[in-house]
């Protein structure tokens, strides 16, 4: 990855720490701010987990609220605002999609027409987030390194709360190979997040 | 920790991150962390890290016009919590941990002293006020006393058979002085006396009748040294009133005795 990204990345990283201190401190521009930087990758990603605007838009919201009444939670020594963010994010949006689907079996009917906003994956995307551009970029390059199978395993296992014994069923492969490709992908991930910080 | 253990735990991070470790390995692997494991705690935060770029890769979409607007609304409609921790979830959801914010703790502790200081101020003005009440109640219940006495004093004087015995200290130059005011129809009697200093601890005045050269105990009462005209009313049930000689008054033991026995003060014959 490129430095001047890594240094981007930092410095937005810097801002949002910052952005967040003005939370705690109830202000609401900082939050409006916090919106729009994230709102463009949080709302995906609940959509991608939900598959279902209406429910991606609520956990949004209660992201957003959550952060507002507890900002205090955060502990910058853990990670950053953003890593905070997409976590609290992924599993809202995961407790949604299962409450969802308890309630469509209870009722009887199927699993529902989902978005599949991973058919876009390959698209470019509209950068809507301005502070992250040229780091979305890096991170799209480091990651071309990622076998189709590898991210797969990965989106299927983040986004949807898969197993890796569900996954060994549902695709048909070895779970030995399932978890080998899994730690692989995995490690490709973390030398993208890391590999510049090594440089001297 | 053993390090076929410690690698064993290593294996759990992955599973865990992804919110698939079953409860069972999920308790055990938190009580693991929380023993502080660094190697564990390090590729935690390393994975935590790593996954959070997959959503980067998804198209970017705005949500609809108008979330905004409702988030901030909420916001204003609702306070934050205080700060505290919270309560780490089963699955690791976030990097959160209890931490504290300095900077947005001065108001609280500056609020918490404001509000002892007017606790305290409010303490104290109702202690004052209690005080006072006290003190009010005090005043109040004298002159009820005192009005009391008055009233029964001019019941006395309105009699139509007034008798007075004058009292006059036994050491001249004293200044003391007093009498009784006796109403011969009845057993009602009004003692006043004037000079009196408070009695020593442990004493107290006693009214004696003089008859037939001896000393009947009538009463024993205290001086209030604030109060110089003293007035007592009594009752006196003294038989025939025509053998009643004279009057006396002693210092005597708290509690009273049956004989004078201490220092007489005044006296006065009928």
């Amino acid at each position: 990855m490129q430095r001047n990204a890594i240094v981007q990345r930092q410095q937005v990283d810097r801002e949002d720490a910052e952005l967040l201190k003005r939370v705690q401190r109830s202000d609401q521009r900082a939050l409006a701010t916090l919106y729009d930087r994230y709102a463009g990758v949080l709302y995906p990603l609940n959509l991608r987990v939900t598959g279902s605007h209406e429910a991606a838009e609520e956990v949004l919201h209660d992201v957003l609220v959550h952060v507002w009444e507890k900002s205090a939670g955060y502990a910058p020594q853990n990670g950053s605002v953003y890593a905070w963010l997409v976590s609290l994010s992924r599993s809202k949006a995961l407790e949604k999609m299962r409450s969802t689907n308890q309630k469509r079996k209870q009722e009887g009917e199927g699993s529902g027409q989902r978005v599949n906003s991973n058919a876009d994956l390959k698209q470019p995307a509209p950068e809507t987030i301005i502070a992250l551009k040229g780091y979305t970029e890096e991170v799209r390059n480091s990651l071309k390194s990622l076998s189709k199978l590898e991210l797969r395993l990965l989106e299927l296992s983040y986004y949807e709360g898969q197993s890796q014994s569900d996954l060994a069923r549902m695709l048909r492969i070895p779970l030995g190979t399932i978890k080998a490709k899994m730690r692989r992908g995995i490690q490709k991930l973390r030398q993208a997040s890391t590999e510049e910080a090594k440089r001297p | 920790m053993k390090t076929e253990e410690r690698h064993a735990q290593l294996e759990l991070c992955i599973p865990y991150v992804f919110g698939r470790l079953n409860p069972g390995n999920r308790k055990q692997f938190e009580a693991h962390l929380v023993t502080g494991c660094e190697l564990c705690t390090r590729e935690l935060s390393g994975l935590y890290e790593a996954t959070t770029l997959l959503p980067l890769l998804l198209r970017q979409e705005m949500p609809p016009t108008g979330l905004r607007q409702r988030i901030l609304s909420r916001a204003s409609s609702k306070k934050q919590e205080q700060p505290r921790a919270e309560r780490p979830s089963t699955q690791r959801e976030a990097p959160v941990t209890p931490s504290t914010h300095p900077e947005s703790h001065w108001y609280r502790y500056a609020a918490a002293i404001i509000g002892i200081l007017l606790i305290l101020a409010l303490a104290f003005f109702v202690y004052q006020l209690v005080g006072t009440t006290v003190s009010q109640e005090k005043k109040i219940t004298d002159l009820q006393t005192r009005i009391q006495q008055k009233d029964e004093a001019l019941a006395i004087f309105g009699a139509q058979q007034l008798e007075m015995v004058s009292l006059a200290g036994v050491e001249p130059g004293s200044g003391f002085y007093g009498k009784i005011l006796w109403d011969s129809s009845s057993s009602n009697a009004l003692l006043q006396v004037a000079g009196l200093a408070a009695a020593p601890a442990g004493e107290r005045y006693q009214l004696w009748m003089v008859k037939e050269q001896k000393y009947f105990p009538i009463v024993q009462f205290d001086i209030d040294s604030v109060q110089p005209n003293f007035l007592k009313t009594l009752t006196l049930s003294v038989g025939e009133k025509r053998e009643v000689e004279g009057f006396t008054i002693t210092l005597e033991p708290n509690g009273g005795s049956t004989q004078p026995s201490g220092r007489v003060f005044l006296r006065g014959a009928r």
